[in-house]
């Protein structure tokens, strides 16, 4: 209903191919924890990588609202796939913004997958609050010094190039930082331990250390001393995309929480017909619809260049706890079933919980819409 | 080489129909439309033919409602470079009898002069499987049904065919009408610069009026059922019980 013509294809196409290859891989691959390059492979031949990038500079060229729409669909069918394809958009937004003629030219590799990207921001010290980076360029010639380390970076254990916030001047805040491109072959960079997580387990995350790693002048992505602005301008797109995500993985659970009600008996009846199971069905339905609307909403004022912020962190917020919530319903609808490793759900409740936390935690988006508002007023 | 390739707006295959309450046929309303699966592969078929430099043009058509558009634009996402629809109706619920658009197709030869004619052999919503083999008889085209294998030479198609005992291959002298089985090809999925680019395709749109096919209905649907329930299976503890039901419930051995 909210979407043309076009972004009802995307979806539909998008949505075969889930269903055909990704959802009936995610069990396997949750479980080996294995990073899927021939899913990856099929997706960069069907454009799924780099949505927004525009046709002249070789990407489909879609809005966020269609981007929004792929980011659900592959997440129904496996959040850490959607995860990718969200990584992909990010980086390739910040290029098409910021990088230079000679820059963009690894986007081709980057769309389909050659060349595979990390987004390299959080430390030690420093995860929530950016700021407290202690990552360092220095000035080397026409090039820079890069000193420091990075932790929790998806792709880390597989990645070709890291896109690196690091500080280039100690006394100058968030004005002190810039973002480099960073080849991450080369002499000097040296990778953690994959890390073992929770859920998303397909994903790699791990760290990364740099030790005078030489960069060339080339590496600097936009002007010295913009990265923390230009990392915030591609925050909105990013939330809606995680949003989308979440959305996605409740979808699944609804789907698989519906079908099963329908064939599982208890009390020789199918749990469907008792108004209990009823009424958590019902539940869930609504709140993730609630949330995909707020995400279509969120994406629209992106498209027509509105001020997106606060509906970006409504939309983040919401579908994150709502995605927490309702795939716990749907183990619920399950009973023991929903405990056990190997039902769909199970897997569902702990892809869900990532949610809440990266791309600026809840809280973090809490705080935002409440600046807004006290900022801007009640109305938006 | 030129390729016609007719494509329908039927109910999505994933559907679960529902006969309408006064038996005149299947409720349509707020049903998911798609293109007939059949059509997708005798489409697919088309599209390699061009991408092995055996075609030269790959033109889409639909006859029906005014959104087989939709249907159009998909053909034209997955490599047809043209589109035409012919509307015959604005009401969903009207279906086009096989020979009524085996009719419009003999028209549109008549303009486009396609060298060959690639269909699907029947479509999913009834299941008529006639229109291919209408529109040769019109045309006076020779005609290769139920494809699993084309070949494309010295102007001739050679024809694999699926036949009940097994498989016949046939050679039709260009033009023709080939009809394509499920085993012909998998279709591709449609990528999202594909989608884009078809955008700016043309689309050209006629309306029956402009063809002059008679286009009345000849059949009359008398009614529409569901069809029978499945009753439920029963499981069985015991080879022997097994037999025992075979041989007194269900009487097949
Ligand atoms: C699977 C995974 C993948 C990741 N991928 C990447 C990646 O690719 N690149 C990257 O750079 N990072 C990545 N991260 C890191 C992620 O972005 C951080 O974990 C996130 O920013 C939170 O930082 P933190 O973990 O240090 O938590 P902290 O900042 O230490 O927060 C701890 C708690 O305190 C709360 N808190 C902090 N400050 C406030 C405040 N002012 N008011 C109220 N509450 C507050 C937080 O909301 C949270 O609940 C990833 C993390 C994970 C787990
Ligand atoms: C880790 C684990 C350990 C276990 N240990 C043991 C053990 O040691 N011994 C043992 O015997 N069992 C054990 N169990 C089984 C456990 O007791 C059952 O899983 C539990 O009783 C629920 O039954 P079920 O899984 O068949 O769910 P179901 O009964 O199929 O229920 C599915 C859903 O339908 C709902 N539902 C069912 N009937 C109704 C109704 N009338 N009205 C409303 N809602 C309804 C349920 O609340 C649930 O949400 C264990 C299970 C797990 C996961």
């Amino acid at each position: 209903m909210f979407l043309n013509e076009v972004q009802e294809q995307v979806l539909e196409t998008t949505r075969s191919f889930v269903d055909a290859v990704i959802r009936p891989a995610a069990e396997a691959l949750d479980r080996e924890e294995r990073f899927p390059s021939e899913i990856y492979d099929q997706m960069a031949e069907l454009g799924l990588f780099g949505i927004g990038v525009p046709e002249e500079l070789g990407g489909p060229g879609f809005d966020t609202l269609t981007y929004a729409v792929v980011m659900e669909e592959l997440s129904r069918g496996y959040a850490s796939i959607a995860d990718q394809c969200g990584l992909v958009e990010l980086i390739s937004t910040l290029l098409v913004r910021h990088g230079t003629e000679s820059q963009r030219k690894i986007l081709p590799e980057i769309l389909s997958m050659r060349r595979k990207v990390a987004y390299c921001i959080t430390e030690p010290e420093a995860g929530t609050d950016v700021s407290g980076i202690r990552t360092t360029a220095e000035r080397d010639g026409n090039g820079w010094v890069l000193n420091g380390g990075k932790i929790w970076i998806h792709n880390a254990p597989v990645a070709d190039t890291g896109f690196v916030l690091a500080r280039t001047n100690k006394d100058a805040g968030n004005r002190g930082m810039s973002i480099f491109i960073v080849d991450l072959h080369a002499q000097g960079v040296d990778r953690g331990p994959k890390e073992h997580k929770m859920g998303q387990r397909a994903s790699q995350v791990g760290g990364l250390d740099f030790q005078d790693v030489r960069l060339g002048p080339d590496a600097l992505l936009g002007e010295e001393g913009r990265g923390f602005h230009m990392m915030m301008s591609v925050l909105d797109k990013g939330r809606v995309g995680i949003a989308s995500l979440a959305v996605g993985i409740a979808q699944a659970g609804l789907e698989a929480a519906v079908d099963y009600a329908g064939t599982r008996k208890q009390f020789g009846k199918h749990i469907s017909e008792f108004q209990g199971v009823q009424w958590l069905l019902a539940d869930m339905a609504k709140d993730i619809e609630a949330a995909r609307l707020l995400v279509y909403s969120a994406a629209s004022k992106i498209d027509r260049g509105l001020d997106a912020t606060r509906s970006c962190s409504m939309a983040k917020c919401f579908a994150g706890d709502m995605a927490v919530a309702r795939t716990a319903d749907a183990v619920q609808v399950f009973g023991g079933s929903g405990y056990i490793r190997g039902f769909e759900v199970e897997r569902l409740y702990r892809d869900a919980k990532i949610t809440q936390i990266y791309e600026g935690t809840n809280q973090i988006q809490r705080m935002i819409i409440a600046r807004e508002l006290l900022r801007k007023g009640a109305r938006s | 080489m030129k390729i016609l390739v007719p494509v329908k707006r039927v109910v999505d295959y994933n559907v679960k129909v529902r006969v309408k309450a006064d038996g005149s046929g299947v409720d349509l309303s707020g049903v998911k439309m798609s293109m007939n699966p059949f059509d997708e592969i005798a489409l697919e078929e088309a599209v390699r033919l061009k991408e092995k430099g055996l075609a030269t043009e790959v033109v889409a058509v639909s006859a029906g409602v005014g959104q087989a558009r939709d249907t159009l634009r998909t053909a034209l996402a997955m490599g047809a470079d043209r589109a035409i629809l012919v509307e015959t109706s604005t009401d969903v619920n009207d279906d086009l009898e096989p020979l009524a658009v085996a009719k419009i197709l003999a028209k549109l030869v008549e303009t486009e002069k396609p060298d060959l004619v690639l269909m699907g052999k029947q479509a999913i919503d009834n299941d008529m499987n006639a229109t291919g083999q209408m529109l040769a008889a019109l045309l006076g085209w020779g005609q290769a049904t139920f494809a699993s294998q084309v070949d494309i030479k010295d102007g001739a198609a050679t024809v694999t065919r699926e036949v009940d005992g097994g498989l016949q291959t046939i050679r039709v002298n260009l033009p023709a009408v080939v009809t394509a089985d499920l085993r012909l090809n998998e279709p591709r999925y449609v990528s999202l610069p594909n989608i884009m680019k078809a955008k700016k395709k043309p689309l050209e749109e006629k309306k029956i009026s402009d063809i002059g096919v008679d286009i009345t209905p000849r059949l009359q649907v008398v009614r529409t059922v569901e069809p029978a329930q499945r009753s439920a299976g029963v499981k069985v503890g015991s080879v022997d019980e097994l037999i025992e039901k075979l041989k007194n419930q269900a009487g097949v051995i």
